[in-house]
């Protein structure tokens, strides 16, 4: 004998159901004018004219249902997504617009760069500029790469307005270095400049950024940037295990399997060549100050390694700006992530028709997720993605954050696999 | 002050051989310009100058407002867009339901920019689902954003032919018949005593001081969407004071000429024009509502709304033909006439707020409407007056409150 009588269950939930309806129908409320406009209708209805549901020209139009993304090109001359996405500094080559050297000093080496925090407009998505802080006038700021146990020497210049700091996401053990307005030089004023030493460790996917008060709004203007720890291969074959989340035996050929990655990892070695190497920042832009972003990216501009135009049949165009990421399907693809967002807890990394290997925070010489299409990081969170487009056919392949919101406000791209 | 010189005539000007001597004995057109030049310098100099430039700081921001949208099918949606800030403003991206969507920009000379007080309508080919709300946002060059809902979507119909018939026959449902059936008490009140009559005619005003109120707060609420540029309460207010100042003036000269003995100006019929005017324009707001509605898709059902609308406008035919009773019974035409001016104006309002609507205009149309009626009632207290009546008499004053009272509730039977 069922507990309960399912007819009165019926019943019962017919009328939550019915409470339900006339509830919202009553929250719309009705306003004089609205209430005119049904006498129009009343009218035409006793007339028999009606609103004809066959003139939008169908549902399965593609065109009817509109397209979606920013209308326009970038015409931001001084920041170029599509060079930002492989350019490195390395002390030994880089931008032009980061002075760098690299040397050595007391046996270690040294590798310096010029940082200048600046006030400047960017452009974020087509038309719509933003009043940015950046640092050398380029959001995200630009890519350090480092080799692990070098020493990263950053002579800092404020040029801005207001004062910032460096705190770099590293394993720091200077308190002094830390680049918080509480220790050491402190909030670096307007006009003044400070040098930080930081020792490059540990080996992985790491990040700078201004740690001045209020903080939401120094980070969120733009003032980060990556460092990439490359990993050390002398290292590697001393101290296998800091560099696996592995307990079991390390064999010698597990040892030269590691020390191979991590020569592949490293821009010195020409393992390192044989990978294609990318850099992304997921990012978002407040453009009216209601703690919401209205511009979602990865490498702050909007949909920019998307397509210029498409009908959804094949048939796309590459816009000037605005173009899919072309790729070699016979290179391995590494993309060097971090979420710097701001106002939303997390963002997301997603690809289309593939799987990838990550390696969260890419401190480890192995892969933390193995098989997976999609990734997640809270704000702050970095890792590297490797993905092996060896099989597919050449084509274009969709990749974003799978919020479909932020997708939809600008971080959507592809990739041109050929 | 004392009156220094008695001899002379303060009424009908200084006779001429005491005109004044202009200064260095210039000519008087010289003397009349003088200031428009000296204010010409005078604000040459402040732009050359610009004294205020110490005291200025920041710039003026973005200021865009979407009046109204339209909604031409369902794969459409059209934003009416003015800029009221004193600087040109460029529409960068839209956004529909927080995704970015292509558009086009209508009307504001071939691009994206508006100049001050420009206009335009932002087209984005968007497919939408009728009953969902749809937030539309434009985001400007600086990153601003400007928002508006679109409550309960539905198509807006297009200006066929028979939209403006289904238009023309709601406005002569709601518009003509009832005031022509209204106008079938003619003979009821012309056997009415002057006391009755007076009743009926203070009744009369009292429907229209409602109809006032009502659509001078519905104005007032019209004006809140008005872009800001064209000072929307104000321009109600002007359209108030204007439309009863306008139509007070030709009343005056009407007396003037039945005081010089014109007896068609006397005439009650005059004052069951100047009602029928007033309560046309009244309906030609009614109708421009309805239009609207209809071009903003903005649809609830019921015909029963339509005989709530018939119900009180029913109320205004007395009102007009009240003036004549005491006269001698005007041609058959003139009922036509009066008919037409105050009923049919629905049709024309109902097309012309389907054809081009916008707050603005229909803000300013039922302000006109507010200040006829307002002429209207002072008429009929005049004319109360003249027939040896007192319009504060306790049979009067009731009168004006069933007049009220009956207009709020047939009114309810259209804002339920």
């Amino acid at each position: 004998m069922p507990s309960v009588d399912y007819g009165t269950a019926e019943e019962v939930t017919r009328t939550l159901e019915k409470r339900l309806v006339e509830r919202l129908q009553s929250d719309v409320t009705a306003t004089r004018r609205s209430v005119l406009g049904g006498i129009g209708v009343a009218g035409s209805a006793a007339l028999g004219v009606g609103r004809s549901e066959a003139s939008s020209g169908g549902h399965d139009d593609h065109d009817g249902h509109g397209g979606h993304g920013v209308v326009g090109e970038f015409e931001d001359a001084d920041f170029d997504p599509h060079e930002y996405l492989t350019a490195f500094n390395t002390g030994r080559d880089g931008q032009e617009n980061v002075r760098q050297d690299v040397y050595e000093e007391d046996g270690r080496t040294v590798r310096e760069f010029e940082l200048t925090a600046v006030d400047v407009p960017i452009t974020i998505a087509p038309g719509i500029e933003f009043d940015a802080w950046a640092f050398n006038g380029q959001v995200p700021g630009p890519t350090l790469r480092v080799v692990e146990g070098d020493l990263i020497r950053v002579k800092f210049s404020n040029g801005s307005r207001h004062a910032h700091t460096i705190h770099p996401h590293l394993r720091n053990l200077d308190p002094t270095m830390d680049g918080v307005p509480q220790n050491g030089p402190g909030a670096i004023a307007p006009g003044e400049s400070f040098t930080y030493e930081w020792i490059a460790q540990p080996t992985g996917m790491h990040f700078y950024h201004c740690h001045s008060m209020p903080l939401k709004e120094h980070i969120h203007r733009g003032l980060y940037g990556t460092i990439i720890v490359d990993p050390e291969p002398d290292r590697v074959r001393e101290n296998p295990r800091d560099y696996v989340n592995y307990h079991g035996p390390i064999t010698d050929e597990y040892r030269d399997e590691l020390v191979e990655i991590a020569r592949s990892r490293n821009h010195e070695y020409a393992e390192n060549d044989d990978v294609n190497e990318m850099v992304m920042m997921m990012n978002g832009f407040d453009t009216n100050f209601d703690g919401d972003n209205e511009v979602y990216a990865a490498n702050t501009q909007a949909f920019a390694y998307g397509v210029g135009s498409t009908d959804g049949k094949g048939n796309w165009e590459a816009g000037e700006t605005k173009r899919p990421i072309q790729i070699d399907r016979n290179q391995l693809q590494r993309v060097y992530l971090s979420n710097v967002i701001e106002f939303d807890p997390i963002n997301s990394f997603h690809t289309h028709s593939q799987f990838f290997d990550y390696y969260d925070h890419g401190t480890t010489l192995q892969p933390t997720l193995k098989n997976v299409d999609t990734i997640m990081q809270c704000q702050a969170q970095r890792g590297i993605l490797e993905i092996d487009y060896s099989e597919h056919e050449p084509g274009l392949y969709m990749f974003h954050a799978h919020q479909s919101e932020f997708a939809e406000l600008g971080w959507m791209s592809f990739f041109e696999v050929v | 002050m004392t009156d220094q010189n008695p001899t002379k005539s303060t009424e009908g000007g200084i006779a001429a051989d005491e005109q004044p001597r202009q200064p260095f004995g210039l000519p008087s057109w010289v003397v009349a310009v003088l200031p428009l030049v000296l204010l010409a310098l005078v604000i040459g100099a402040f732009v050359l100058t610009s004294p205020l430039a110490g005291v200025q700081s920041g710039e003026p921001l973005p200021d865009l407002t979407i009046s109204h949208t339209t909604l031409p099918s369902e794969d459409t949606i059209v934003l009416h867009v003015t800029n009221n800030g004193p600087d040109a403003v460029t529409i960068s991206q839209v956004l529909i339901n927080d995704a970015y969507w292509n558009f086009e920009v209508e009307g504001a000379s071939g691009d994206q920019t508006l100049a001050p007080m420009e206009s335009a309508q932002v087209v984005v080919p968007y497919h939408w689902q009728p009953g969902w709300d749809i937030h539309t946002a434009l985001v400007v060059s600086d990153g601003t954003t400007f928002g508006h809902t679109i409550v309960a979507p539905s198509e807006t119909p297009g200006l066929t032919t028979d939209v403006l018939w289904s238009l023309a026959l709601i406005g002569v449902f709601v518009g003509v018949i009832p005031v022509a059936l209204g106008m079938l008490w003619f003979p009821f009140i012309r056997a009415m005593s002057n006391r009755w009559l007076h009743a009926v005619l203070t009744f009369a005003a009292g429907v229209l001081a409602f109809l006032a109120v009502d659509a001078g707060f519905e104005a007032f609420e019209l004006a809140e969407e008005i872009p800001g540029a064209y000072e929307g309460t104000a321009l109600v207010v002007l359209g108030i004071l204007g439309a009863l100042l306008l139509v007070q003036s030709v009343s005056a000269w009407r007396e003037g000429r039945a005081a010089a003995g014109d007896t068609r100006a006397s005439s009650g019929l005059w004052v069951a024009y100047l009602v029928a005017l007033g309560i046309g324009l009244h309906n030609l707001a009614e109708g421009l509502a309805i239009g609207s509605s209809f071009a903003l898709g903005r649809v609830s059902l019921g015909a029963f709304l339509v005989i709530g609308f018939m119900l009180h406008n029913v109320t205004e035919g007395p009102a007009v033909v009240a003036p004549v009773a005491r006269d001698e019974r005007p041609s058959w035409y003139h009922f036509v006439a009066l008919g037409l001016i105050a009923g049919a104006p629905v049709i024309l309002g109902g097309w012309i707020g389907g054809l081009a609507y916008s707050p603005t205009l229909g803000a300013f149309f039922l302000a006109i409407g507010v200040g006829a009626i307002l002429q209207v009632n002072w008429e009929i207290a005049g004319m109360i007056r003249t027939q040896g009546g007192r319009v504060g008499s306790a049979t009067n004053l009731l009168a004006f409150l069933v007049g009220l009272g009956v207009m709020y509730i047939t009114d309810l039977f259209v804002a339920l």
